[in-house]
């Protein structure tokens, strides 16, 4: 085990996009991640899933809701355990192009 | 108490599914009981063993040193030991956590739970405990109390798999503590004592490091760990509803697949946990990301998808590991 990854709060996430052509692969849809993610995070994930050279901006939507805090806040929010698979749908963020270059 | 008592089953519910499951898993109960009988039988005994005086067969790496010594060092024989009477402890720790119920995987948990304890009984090679975790620990059974039917019916009780945590670290040591107990008070004579805990669970659960720890500890202590997965949801296939609003987009090229909208869009896969991938940011920023089974932090674990599996894997968990003990031996 790679001794400078420590052990952290995880939550099962299942991965959807509506949109065409940025799906990612099947067999990275059901993860096991760290509840201290963060809409950016997610973002670079994705990205990294799809294996892009240039990042495409992500926004989230766990619940038919906007995520704009980490998971861990949010399952507190709303009052959903860490035992639940979370449906976390993708969808392009539209945001000025200055900012995009920070991702 | 760790459960919302709303969500536990009603004696009558929990005895009625008790029984449920006891016949259903009846040959196969049997089916385990002989597989058991054969390996938890002290098979130590038939081993040869040096050094001594007399015997039934030479050892011959003590040939060359005997002759050298002056014929003095005169331990040149093997023998067949005696065979010492074995008890057995076997803990199951059944995982009452909410993704057990999510995931599906709470029926096939009971069913495995009803078919090792009914066969353990019919067996009568020691003692069963079974210990429910979830945010905490609950010791469903105590190892001193026989584990008859009406057992089954109480612990049934106690599980509603309504827990909002999976602790698998917390069940780890506090069994570790229980066996410790155990070893204390049940030392008697010339009886060998074993101890076998079973982790019955979907097998999600975080602190992976630090649960390595105490499996480390546990080899120390000889108590084995068997981890068996129930992974309920391979191989289903799910059909998700997905709602397309009819926006704007609908109107351009996309007129044409316009009548598929509003029905089933994507038939979904459940996946199994073999499938699951882990996910990290490191220190540096980096995506680290490897399949969750690759870093499992037990030694010995079974996936089981069918109650039916589950006499032959077991078995062959337990083969493996009387295999290496008698081997090390
Ligand atoms: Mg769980």
């Amino acid at each position: 085990m790679d001794p400078s990854i420590a052990d952290t709060a995880k939550v099962q996430i299942r991965l959807s996009t509506r949109e065409d052509g940025l799906e990612v692969p099947d067999d990275s849809r059901l993860l096991f991640a760290p509840t201290s993610l963060r809409r950016v995070d997610l973002s670079r994930l994705v990205n990294n899933l799809l294996h892009n050279d240039t990042p495409i901006p992500f926004e989230f939507l766990v619940n038919g809701q906007f995520l704009r805090t980490s998971i861990d806040e949010f399952l507190t929010q709303n009052g959903i355990s860490a035992e639940t698979t979370l449906n976390v749908e993708y969808t392009r963020a539209f945001i000025p192009s200055l900012h995009v270059s920070t991702f | 108490q760790t459960h919302i008592s709303g969500t536990l089953p009603t004696p009558d519910a929990a005895r009625a599914l008790w029984l449920q499951h006891e016949s259903s898993t009846h040959s196969l109960s049997q089916q385990l009981t002989e597989h058991l009988r054969l390996i938890l039988a002290p098979t130590l005994a038939t081993k040869l063993r040096g050094d001594f005086r007399t015997g039934k067969r030479l050892n011959l790496k003590r040939i060359i040193p005997y002759i050298a010594s002056g014929y003095k060092r005169d331990k040149i024989w093997l023998r067949r030991s005696m065979p010492s009477k074995r008890n057995y402890q076997v803990l199951i720790a059944l995982d009452d956590s909410k993704s057990m119920k999510e995931s599906g995987a709470s029926d096939l948990a009971l069913k495995t739970l009803t078919l090792v304890t009914r066969s353990l009984a019919m067996l009568e090679v020691g003692e069963v405990s079974v210990v429910g975790f979830g945010d905490a620990v609950n010791v469903a059974h105590d190892f001193d109390k026989p584990f008859t039917s009406d057992a089954g019916v109480r612990v049934f009780e106690q599980f509603g798999f309504e827990a909002q945590k999976t602790n698998v670290r917390g069940v780890v040591e506090r069994s570790l503590g229980l066996f410790e107990e155990a070893r204390r008070k049940g030392s008697q004579g010339s009886e060998e004592l074993w101890q076998l805990m079973l982790i019955v669970s979907d097998g999600i659960c975080d602190s992976h490091a630090e649960i390595q720890r105490l499996v480390r500890r546990a080899q120390e202590e000889r108590v084995m760990i068997v981890f068996v997965i129930v992974d309920a949801t391979a191989g289903e296939t799910v059909k998700t509803e997905v709602k397309t609003e009819e926006t704007a987009e609908s109107s351009g090229a996309g007129a044409g697949a316009g009548g598929e909208h509003g029905v089933v869009k994507t038939e979904d896969k459940k996946t199994s946990i073999l499938d699951l991938q882990s996910v990290e940011i490191s220190n540096e920023g980096k995506i680290v990301r490897w399949k969750y089974m690759e870093r499992f932090p037990f030694r010995y674990y079974l996936v089981v998808r069918d109650v039916r599996e589950l006499p032959g894997v077991l078995a062959g968990a337990l083969r493996q590991w009387f295999g290496e003990i008698a081997g090390s031996a």
